[in-house]
């Protein structure tokens, strides 16, 4: 049995605190997550330094974080997405060490390979049993599945439970009690609002529109619509959209999908208990529906980031998809994709598990406006390499459609198509129709840090912004 | 004498303020700065040239404009601004 | 010919400069309702400044002009008199509408149904060589009669069969007034299949998200696309203007509609 504190003080007098302790967090709670800001406060009042963090995602909400950069006790952080103010900081204030960015399946892998040794996994759980089981799928703060803290639990030296909910027993739970060493108990994990995030709503956006359409009507030339079909969509309106479209596919043909993975919303909810899909594999819950589902139905399974998208794992689910909608702020013409910074160097976001997913399904297509405002999202190279062309197949816009010219067995399915596709080379000359020819600029400043492909490969370099 | 004051700050638009001044001046702030800052500024130049335009500020507060919404703006203050001096 | 009508208001770039993505046969840039007073002229230079700069074949492009007794219409006849445009539409027509507008420009015009007045005077102005086609305006119009909108649009009836009649008449298109609700997917649908059943050829919109279920609601059907291919196929093989086909005798207006079936097919890509 774990020891269980009531206090920081208490929890800490039992911990290892030393400068360049490695510690790490999970993004489940998104921007509703208090538990890194308690943590993160109690380490600075220690006056610690030279730390080493590995948290899943940062967000708006990880104001701790900031004022622990501002007083330079970072030395590296090592994560999969950012958003909000540490964002913005980091574009003018490199680390004494380095940012790395890495993918959801590639951060597994790094933890369970020994390539990131935490000594102390922070894991915000909502529900914890008399055992030390943990899940998320219940409590005050439920968040549903806890897949991306599950290798945290087992690898790292030291893991501690931080709780607002306790109860005797867990029918079904994800961390184990066996990988857990301390229990934290608080009074809340957060803030319920920011845990249920409000990106998942379906786009209404005429121009978002077009684009979910002609991806549907794409998808079914390429006659991807099939029995068993594995199919994963990000949670942007637009990929929900299509998400949408393909319901009324698999609807109006009477056929039923294998399984939908990744992120998990309400509408992949409605189809599994309409019998539109036989499973859900769920790493994260985007809103209450979700989370209900996990909780209640045996055919809507939490797994791991490993088991998701490790690509040393040789069973993790993505292997077997045929299809994965996903985003993109710049794609370049050899199909390389940006989603952690923006066109003008500012980071914005992360992989997640954008490079993992186009990787290794059978179909990549990217859903986005051809321009945004005047900002055309064709580039002749992206700012920064979040996902190599070579795993990217198809790019879906409001104005054509273009196919990597490496997959000729796509343009061969697509020789009789009535669907307006072009050379990506043509599309970037319909966006410069609009926006004009942008100059050539470089706001490249000094180094920040670098990407990590899910394999540990670097493939790009990240730098702070160069002011004017 | 007032600003003339077109346009708005919505997405893919500019709101151009003209006010008097004792030279050209031409202050640019635009979400595209980096990218389009030299087309913007040859539009707004180009565009005062034909008016005959010198003893002008233009600010021009730009969210994404494309250059056809850039110089309507501007011809719309241009022909305000004149309308009011004369 | 068009199935859609999209009106887009004229001072709204981030709008106007999608205009060609809504899959609307033909677009209507409004100078009028949806444009604020004091913003007319930046409303006619932005739509000047992005027909200069963008040139389209589809959608077919018709600018909504300020009415020809308001302030404005003079300058909008200035405006619209070297831009490359399909043609106009006329609020609150009327004959002597028309023909105040015909002085300036040669385009086709769009009749606006919208005044009790106007619809008196339908038959002279369908008749117009100047006017291609009737459109109504339901809203305008039932505020003038103190009719009370409802979705279903019985108060609308008489309005709407009155000026199909008067467009085929005179071989005119007859266009319906737009759906107002954007809210309402079931009220759209039933909205346009009651346009298509009185006799519409085509219908306008105020929202883009409208388009696709008209286009696709006034396009001919599969099995008519079907049938048509069928007709053709033995009226040309027999040389022949009457045959028998599945115990029904096809003569020249069969098949006259046949080939019209086909020909619509074709320009709205559906063979």
């Amino acid at each position: 049995m774990q020891p269980i504190y009531h206090s920081l003080e208490a929890l800490f007098n039992d911990l290892p605190l030393k400068d360049g302790l490695n510690i790490s967090f999970h993004h489940h709670l998104r921007n509703g997550d208090a538990t890194q800001n308690l943590i993160l406060s109690y380490l600075r009042k220690q006056q610690l330094n030279d730390l080493n963090l590995y948290p899943s995602a940062i967000f708006p909400v990880h104001t701790e974080l900031l004022t622990l950069l501002k007083e330079g006790r970072v030395k590296n952080i090592t994560t999969n997405y950012i958003n909000g103010p540490v964002a913005e900081f980091l574009a003018s204030n490199p680390l004494p060490g380095q940012l790395k960015m890495q993918t959801h399946g590639g951060r597994a892998r790094a933890i369970i390979k020994g390539e990131t040794t935490i000594d102390i996994a922070f894991i915000a759980a909502p529900i914890v049993d008399a055992q030390g089981n943990a899940a998320g799928y219940d409590g005050p703060s439920a968040c549903g599945s806890l897949g991306y803290a599950i290798e945290d639990s087992q690898y790292a030296k030291k893991t501690v439970l931080i709780t607002d909910h306790r109860v005797e027993k867990l029918p079904q739970y994800e961390i184990k009690s066996k990988d857990v060493d301390a229990i934290l108990c608080v009074d809340s994990l957060g803030n319920r609002e920011g845990i249920v995030s409000g990106t998942t709503a379906i786009t209404k956006d005429p121009v978002g529109l077009k684009i979910a359409n002609n991806a549907a009507r794409l998808i079914d030339e390429l006659k991807l619509v099939k029995p068993g079909m594995n199919f994963q969509s990000g949670a942007g309106g637009i990929s929900l959209k299509v998400t949408d479209h393909l319901r009324e596919m698999l609807r109006a043909r009477n056929v039923k999908a294998g399984f939908f993975s990744g992120g998990i919303t309400q509408s992949h909810v409605e189809m599994l208990n309409e019998g539109l899909v036989e499973r859900l594999y769920d790493v994260q819950c985007f809103d209450l529906a979700a989370i209900q589902s996990l909780k209640t139905n045996p055919s809507h399974i939490a797994i791991s980031a490993s088991d998701y998208a490790n690509p040393d794992n040789q069973n993790r689910v993505i292997k077997n998809l045929d299809l994965v909608i996903l985003g993109a702020t710049e794609i370049d013409l050899n199909f390389n994709v940006n989603v952690t910074t923006d066109s003008y160097n500012t980071i914005i976001g992360g992989s997640g598990g954008h490079s993992d997913t186009a990787t290794d399904s059978f179909v990549s297509l990217i859903v986005t406006p051809l321009f945004k405002a005047r900002t055309p999202i064709i580039k002749k190279r992206v700012n920064t390499i979040t996902t190599r062309g070579k795993n990217i197949d198809i790019l879906v816009t409001e104005r054509g459609i273009a196919i990597n010219p490496l997959r000729l067995d796509l343009l061969d399915r697509l020789k009789e198509s009535h669907l307006p596709i072009y050379p990506i080379e043509a599309l970037l000359e319909k966006a410069y129709a609009y926006t004009g020819i942008p100059q050539e600029y470089d706001l490249r400043d000094q180094p920040l840090g670098v990407v990590e492909d899910r394999d540990g490969q670097i493939i790009d370099t990240l730098y702070t912004k160069k002011r004017r | 004498m007032n600003n003339i004051v077109v346009g708005s700050l919505e997405s893919s638009d500019c709101l151009m303020t003209l006010s008097p001044h004792e030279s050209r001046k031409i202050t640019i702030e635009s979400i595209v700065y980096d990218a389009y800052y030299e087309a913007i500024h040859q539009a707004i130049t180009t565009l005062l040239d034909e008016h005959n335009l010198h003893q002008v500020h233009v600010l021009c507060q730009d969210k994404g404009a494309l250059e056809y919404t850039i110089k309507a703006r501007l011809k719309t203050a241009i022909l305000r601004y004149k309308e009011v001096r004369s | 010919m068009s199935r859609s009508f999209l009106f887009i208001p004229g001072d709204v770039p981030r709008m106007i400069q999608q205009l060609e993505i809504f899959s609307a046969d033909s677009v209507i840039l409004d100078f009028e309702d949806s444009v604020a007073t004091h913003q007319k002229d930046e409303a006619r230079n932005l739509v000047e400044s992005f027909l200069t700069q963008h040139h389209f074949t589809t959608p077919a492009i018709y600018v909504r002009i300020n009415a020809t007794d308001s302030d404005e219409f003079i300058a909008d006849m200035q405006t619209l008199k070297n831009l490359p445009i399909k043609g106009i539409v006329l609020p609150k027509a009327s004959l002597a509408a028309i023909e105040t507008v015909t002085k300036h420009l040669t385009l086709p015009i769009i009749a606006l149904l919208e005044t009790p007045s106007g619809f008196l005077s339908l038959p002279d102005i369908a008749q117009h060589p100047s006017v291609e086609g009737l459109l109504l305006g339901a809203e305008d119009l039932a505020k003038s009669l103190d009719l009370e909108r409802t979705v279903s649009g019985e108060e609308i009836l008489y309005f709407r069969s009155q000026l199909v009649l008067t467009a085929k008449a005179y071989h005119k298109y007859a266009i319906d007034t737009p759906f107002t609700n954007t809210t309402s997917d079931i009220g759209l649908l039933e909205d346009i299949k009651r346009s298509r059943q009185l006799g519409f050829d085509a219908k306008a919109a105020i929202h883009p998200n409208h388009i696709s279920a008209i286009n696709q609601h006034f396009s001919p059907s599969e099995a008519a696309i079907h049938e048509a291919r069928r007709i053709m196929t033995i009226a040309e093989k027999q040389q022949s203007v009457r045959f028998s086909l599945d115990g029904r005798m096809i003569d020249k207006p069969i098949i006259d509609r046949a080939k019209k079936t086909l020909d619509l097919a074709k320009r709205y890509r559906l063979l």
